[in-house]
């Protein structure tokens, strides 16, 4: 563990490193992140400004998805969600197999790679429309916030499971940006409250594709909404999880680099 | 020959190089057949649910909402462009100076390369979303006066593309201008009404947008499309925003222009 700290730790080094020599540009770019994930919010509120509102989700509450949205990508995007880059230029550029042939696991020099200090501006983003919301509702107990700590767990798993998805499509479906497109819009189902969803849609973005489990049941629990019945979703992360690793390392085995 | 069949002729091949090039790359576009429709689903049921014992918001009711989003899909599809990327490209790699040695202006040659691009983008992205959110989702997309709509899609396409060139400009002046365009560009999206109907921002917000260039990429096709225009509390005639929307779109390709003449000025190449 020591060892992946301190690995995580030198790439950061680096990498921040590397970005100061464009000192503006990682500003603006850290800017823009947190300007870009406000984005949703600012029309959230537009909506509750004109009088209409998502049924039984007051302001606060909304933005409370939206802000635990945003935190849980704060963290997935710096720390592991980079994979899908690396995959993306390093299998079209022909430079993964440099990743092959390094002392440690591939898929955590595969994550290692990705490591980017410019996507911790979400972190600012989510936090600041986390505090926000929590400051408009009923202050949350100490079992709901343990509860909210679990299930924030598991957001980042389905987060890191998504990210195997689509760094291993891209071993087959080589230097294909769009696949950022996709993650966006299937993931932006989860960026809203789940009740405003039909039942079974519900239950299929609880349990098949589960991006209700990136905010939108972390809130839940922070509310004191989220019942026993959710139990079994953090099941189906963890099957999800899983499906990504196996998917990923057999995508792996498939690839053919210049060397054969 | 004459020299505006010889133009017409270059930008014909350039175009349809480009379109070749991209047809390689089709899976690529043909992404958008999942993405589309996908964002379009979440707005369909988030306004669905918003709509919940409302007969309007802001004015407009739930089909009217969701033919707008859908109209500036389709419109977005059919205007998409990144010339502010290619350009931004060229100029940091010093591709550039190809460029400067040819006989045609870059901006004509990326203009061509739009016309292109987007030619195979209609076919492969635009018609099929087009008539995805007609037959499966059911949204009227009607036009309420043809001419005018296309005069005013057309508009927005060259006003797109020139706001875009004008962002891709700025390497000329900036070493690394990849922060400056991916702001500039969100601010972009967000002033031409792209995530949310203009009508919905605060009054002071809609006054300052109505006096900017970006409502003509978004907002003003797709509310000419419905055949209603109103902002900022002003009504105006279909023949009188889209004649607005071309008096922009010359200003702007002035605009263009001066900056072009600008930036050249400022470009060293190897050999140039």
């Amino acid at each position: 563990m020591i060892g992946v700290l301190t690995c995580i730790g030198v790439v950061l080094r680096t990498k921040l490193a590397a970005q100061m020599a464009y000192r503006s540009h990682f500003v603006l770019s850290v800017l823009l992140l947190i300007v870009g994930d406000l984005l949703v919010p600012m029309i959230t509120v537009l909506v509750y400004r004109s009088g209409a509102s998502l049924p039984g989700w007051t302001l606060h509450e909304a933005l409370l998805v939206q802000g635990i949205f945003g935190l849980a990508k704060g963290i997935a995007f710096p720390l592991f969600f980079g994979m899908v880059g690396t995959t993306l230029s390093q299998v079209r550029e022909g430079t993964f197999d440099l990743l092959l042939l390094k002392p440690r696991p591939t898929l955590f020099m595969t994550m290692l790679s990705g490591i980017d200090p410019d996507d911790f501006g979400r972190l600012v983003s989510g936090g600041v429309l986390f505090g926000y919301a929590i400051s408009g509702i009923r202050t949350p107990s100490p079992v709901q916030w343990l509860l909210f700590a679990a299930w924030f767990l598991v957001s980042l798993a389905v987060l890191f499971a998504f990210s195997l998805l689509l760094s291993g499509l891209l071993f087959r479906w080589v230097g294909s940006s769009r696949v950022y497109d996709i993650f966006d819009s299937v993931t932006s189902f989860g960026m809203y409250p789940g009740t405003i969803y039909a039942k079974s849609f519900q239950q299929l973005l609880t349990y098949v594709v589960p991006v209700g489990l990136i905010a939108f049941v972390p809130a839940s629990s922070l509310l004191g909404r989220a019942g026993g019945g959710y139990a079994w979703a953090a099941a189906s992360a963890a099957l999800f999880l899983l499906a990504g690793i196996f998917y990923w390392h057999r995508m792996l085995r498939g690839y053919t680099s210049a060397g054969g | 020959m004459n020299p505006a069949v010889h133009l017409w002729h270059a930008v014909r091949a350039i175009g349809f190089a480009t379109y070749k090039e991209w047809a390689a790359y089709r899976s690529h576009m043909a992404v958008s057949l999942l993405v589309g429709p996908v964002y379009f689903l979440v707005q369909y049921m988030i306004w669905h649910a918003i709509y919940e014992g409302k007969d309007t918001i802001n004015g407009l009711t739930l089909a009217q909402m969701l033919s707008y989003f859908g109209i500036a899909a389709v419109v977005n599809y059919f205007t998409f462009d990144f010339a502010d990327w290619n350009l931004q490209m060229l100029v940091r790699t010093g591709k550039f100076v190809t460029f400067a040695l040819r006989p045609m202006p870059h901006w004509l040659f990326a203009l061509a390369q739009k016309l292109g691009h987007r030619s195979l983008g209609f076919a492969i992205e635009c018609a099929p979303v087009f008539l995805i959110f007609l037959f499966v989702f059911h949204i009227d997309l009607k036009p309420a006066a043809p001419g005018w709509a296309a005069i005013s899609i057309a508009l927005s396409f060259l006003m797109n593309f020139m706001v875009n060139y004008c962002v891709g400009l700025t390497a000329f002046w900036l070493v690394r201008a990849e922060g400056v365009r991916r702001v500039f560009l969100l601010l972009k999206d967000i002033s031409a009404g792209l995530f949310v109907p203009l009508s919905f921002f605060p009054g002071w917000a809609q006054h300052v947008l109505f006096y900017l260039p970006f409502q003509f990429i978004t907002y003003v096709p797709t509310r000419v499309y419905v055949g209603k225009y109103e902002l900022a509390g002003m009504h105006l005639s279909l023949p009188g925003v889209v004649g607005l929307q071309a008096g922009a779109t010359a200003l702007v390709a002035g605009l263009m222009l001066l900056l072009y003449r600008q930036a050249l000025r400022r470009f060293t190449g190897v050999g140039v």
